[in-house]
């Protein structure tokens, strides 16, 4: 038996430390680009082909731990903006001036969470109003409002958050103005501004109910 | 460094042949296979990291009793594909799938012959597995450890390193039932091939 006793203490932790380490690890196996992941997520009650028009915030809003933390205008967000526009075109929308009345509101966004515990995606929406005043689409005292499907995703972290927003049916929704897709890419270098067109299209690969 | 080599193996062989009823240590290079269409759908791929360690007690000439402690790493990266998640959500990503079992057995195990430069054997366990499924969304993992029932049944070869020896290289294959029941996963049964050598401890 003393001969199993420093078998038993040393031996078998380290070996089950050996083994744990003999681990592969799939991150180092990973390309920034396969590191990276695109959510959609839509209101499944949503008629997306009676919307004709669009317009898209002239900057994208950045929030940090859920707070309003400014708003940037830099090559990234450009890059994103003018995806968004091209990509809504392609799907029959068109792009008008914010004064024109839209259908749709474009806001985009870029979350980020020095928190390293999970951070609640829904809860992005609780303090929608702090970083999109309604009245900037000329809807004053209105609300926001995400259909559950749209709000209800968990991710480590954040990243690009863009919401498609039904400005047609606010008044008939209750002077709500409701998220009817939202789209979210998260994962390595995902503000570099050369892989914003990319992001984009993957969302709208992903969403072909997305048209007029 | 030739000539410490080859005196260790002279010392390992000449100790072995007086320790013929100690208790033996195993340590297996293995390769293992998954088995069952849910496995498969995870990885289809083996691990070929995988290892087993065990203690082994001589009741009698031909049958041990004792305990192993084994170690598997299933890994595959899958393409990017768009996944649902539910109804109106959809994720684009490229999935990994980690599965390591540490299976933890109690074994017996019966040599067929006594004497021979090839003793055939064939052995059992049962026990517990310690599993851990670790399934990457892009560079986002939510991992999650489970702990369940184990068994083994293997038949191999021992090849002694002399007629004295208790030193013996052990070649051989195996059965491993380990049920899962858990993410729509049966089991992540498997069977495997291994080679390594048991050593007499004094």
């Amino acid at each position: 038996m003393n001969k199993l006793k420093p078998l038993l203490t040393i031996g078998v932790p380290a070996v089950i430390l050996f083994f744990s380490s003999c681990k592969k690890d799939p991150l180092n196996n990973l390309t920034n680009e396969e590191s990276r992941i695109y959510v959609t997520n839509y209101d499944t009650t949503a008629n997306f082909s009676s919307y004709a028009t669009f317009s898209i915030t002239d900057s994208v809003t950045l929030v940090q731990d859920n707070q309003f933390a400014g708003r940037s205008f830099d090559a990234y967000d450009v890059n994103i903006i003018n995806a968004m526009k091209q990509q809504l075109t392609q799907r029959g929308y068109q792009p008008v001036d914010k004064s024109a009345k839209p259908d749709l509101a474009v806001n985009i966004s870029r979350i980020y969470s020095s928190s390293t515990v999970l951070f609640d995606y829904s809860n992005y929406w609780d303090y929608y109003g702090g970083y999109y005043d309604p009245y900037y689409w000329g809807y004053p005292g209105y609300g926001y409002y995400d259909p559950y499907a749209v709000g209800a995703y968990t991710v480590n972290s954040g990243g690009l958050e863009i919401d498609l927003l039904d400005l047609k049916n606010a008044s008939s929704n209750g002077d709500k103005l409701v998220g009817i897709w939202t789209g979210l890419a998260r994962g390595e270098d995902v503000f570099n501004p050369a892989n914003g067109a990319n992001e984009v299209s993957a969302m709208f690969a992903q969403s072909a109910y997305l048209k007029k | 460094m030739r000539t410490i080599i080859i005196a260790s193996l002279i010392l390992t062989i000449s100790t072995g042949a007086m320790a013929q009823h100690s208790l033996q240590l195993n340590f297996n290079y293995n390769v293992n296979f998954p088995m069952g269409t849910d496995f498969r759908n995870l990885t289809d791929k083996p691990a070929f990291k995988g290892f087993t360690a065990g203690l082994a007690y001589p009741v009698t000439d031909q049958f041990r009793v004792g305990i192993s402690l084994g170690y598997n790493d299933y890994y595959q990266k899958f393409p990017r594909q768009v996944y649902s998640n539910g109804p109106g959500s959809d994720i684009s990503a490229v999935i990994s799938n980690s599965i390591q079992q540490l299976p933890l057995l109690i074994t017996a195990d019966y040599t067929l012959l006594k004497t021979g430069l090839i003793r055939p054997y064939v052995g059992a366990g049962a026990g517990v597995n310690f599993i851990s499924f670790d399934q990457y969304l892009g560079e986002f993992d939510d991992p999650v450890h489970y702990t369940r029932f184990a068994a083994r049944g293997e038949a191999g070869i021992l090849i002694p390193l002399s007629n004295y020896s208790a030193t013996a290289l052990r070649i051989g294959g195996s059965y491993n039932y380990a049920p899962l029941k858990k993410l729509g996963v049966d089991n992540l049964s498997n069977w495997g091939i291994h080679a390594g050598i048991s050593v007499p401890l004094h």
